[in-house]
């Protein structure tokens, strides 16, 4: 257990720092993004662990990336950088690309298809998938742009 | 209405405003202390399109431009559109207006030049940084932003395999999606370096990660080779304009929202276009 969070977190900021240098993120701030995104995704972990709180992807990512959204506000005046900048590579990793890949291939199979019965399965995956995925990138963006929106003030200081 | 002559890429136009005119000051000024409107308005319009294009939020632009504006002794009024930003600039003192539109920057998203951009403001704001003095070091600022891309091909390959690990991917499939990635990314870099639209890049740079990443699925390969196919694209979600849309929105400004929304969509589906052409391609069943 111990070890799948280290390992969880240790992947995770690797994907941010990466993820950071496509979009030009100073370098300065390259170690936030990766604390950022390991805490972050490892507090995700362990909402989803089935041994403990067991919680739904959804619920776990909102809370996940609203968690995100406050350590980028309260660390990018470190950073200085808009606090944009630290949380954006940071929520990467927890981007539902399975689900994602899931949705498009229901609904290219739905296309494919001749069977009836082969349709309602793959149209089902699709929309099933589909579901899931949106909610799940919603509940990341809004988890994340909130803190901003709280703290505009120490968001938009945080390059002076 | 006393129309100017048009500067390059801009569109000028000068107002009186006669009903509540104040007593009009000498024209005379020092360049360097108080600028005129027009310098003003031409300033900040040309800041506000090169803010909004490397992809920073509107909110952030209005806050930044009316930051400097104020110290420039000036009021100014912003209407964003996704293509062009619309700059009013008001001179607290004589009641003129100066208006002009700028089209906005076609350039990659980057945090750097935003984040320099922003500290220009508040350097202009908080060190009463001169007219001319910013306007140089703004110059400085929209030449500087390079990056090395050998740098930033390997990290995103690094990335995209810790992605794959992090969707439950196997040694076989992270090292199949580094390899994806790394091509992919590779010809992303030079396809966009020959000024090829980026839909079209990002289709293309889809279908090669996709063919690539079958290859576990094709070679049996490791004990998750869906994983690798479906991850072998990540690099390529379009994440940016999917946050900077809600952004906007939660700040009402819905046309940019939406602008960026479709814009993140129309990326979405070239890059599934390209993931299914080369899934297709390779035989590779998605379930």
């Amino acid at each position: 257990m111990d070890t799948h969070i280290l390992l969880d977190a240790l992947f995770s900021a690797i994907a941010a720092i990466g993820f950071a240098a496509i979009s030009r993120i100073p370098r300065r701030a390259y170690f936030y993004c990766g604390v950022i995104a390991a805490l972050g995704h490892s507090l995700r972990f362990l909402l989803m662990d089935p041994q403990g709180l067991h919680m739904h992807i959804f619920l776990a990512t909102f809370i996940a990336s609203f968690f995100i959204g406050l350590l980028a506000v309260f660390l990018s005046p470190l950073a200085k950088t808009p606090a944009e900048a630290c949380f954006f590579p940071s929520l990467l990793p927890m981007i539902p690309g399975i689900y994602a890949y899931k949705t498009f291939g229901g609904l290219a199979m739905c296309i494919l298809t001749d069977s009836q019965d082969a349709y309602n399965y793959y149209f089902y995956q699709f929309t099933q998938n589909g579901f899931i995925c949106i909610s799940i990138l919603l509940g990341m963006v809004v988890g994340a742009t909130l803190p901003i929106f709280i703290f505009k003030k120490i968001s938009f200081q945080a390059t002076r | 209405m006393i129309p100017l002559r048009p500067t390059q890429g801009y569109h000028m136009e000068r107002y009186r405003d006669t009903a509540s005119a104040a007593p009009t000051p000498s024209p005379l000024r020092e360049k360097t202390s108080t600028p005129s409107e027009k310098e003003v308005c031409l300033f900040l319009a040309e800041y506000g399109a090169w803010l909004l294009g490397c992809g920073a939020t509107c909110i952030r632009l209005e806050k930044n431009v009316q930051r400097m504006a104020e110290t420039y002794g000036k009021k100014v009024e912003l209407t964003i559109t996704p293509r062009h930003i619309h700059v009013s600039v008001l001179d607290v003192l004589n009641s003129e207006t100066v208006t002009t539109i700028a089209s906005v920057k076609a350039i990659p998203v980057s945090f750097n030049l935003n984040t320099l951009l922003s500290q220009l403001s508040w350097e202009v704001a908080d060190r009463r940084l001169g007219f001319d003095a910013a306007r140089e070091r703004f110059h400085s600022i929209i030449h500087s932003d390079s990056q090395s891309r050998w740098t930033v091909l390997l990290l995103v390959t690094l990335a995209n395999a810790s992605f794959c690990r992090l969707f439950g991917g196997d040694l076989w499939a992270m090292a199949i999606v580094g390899i994806a990635t790394l091509a992919g990314y590779y010809l992303k870099q030079v396809l966009l370096a020959n000024k090829v639209d980026i839909r079209v890049v990002v289709l293309a740079c889809a279908f090669v990660s996709s063919v690539l990443g079958a290859s576990c699925q094709l070679f049996s390969l490791g004990d998750t080779p869906a994983v690798a196919t479906a991850t072998s694209i990540l690099y390529l979600v379009p994440g940016i304009p999917f946050l900077n849309s809600f952004s906007d929105m939660l700040y009402r400004y819905y046309i940019c929202s939406f602008s960026r929304f479709m814009d993140a969509v129309v990326l979405t589906a070239s890059l599934s276009i390209g993931l299914c052409a080369g899934m297709a391609l390779m035989k590779v069943g998605m379930f």
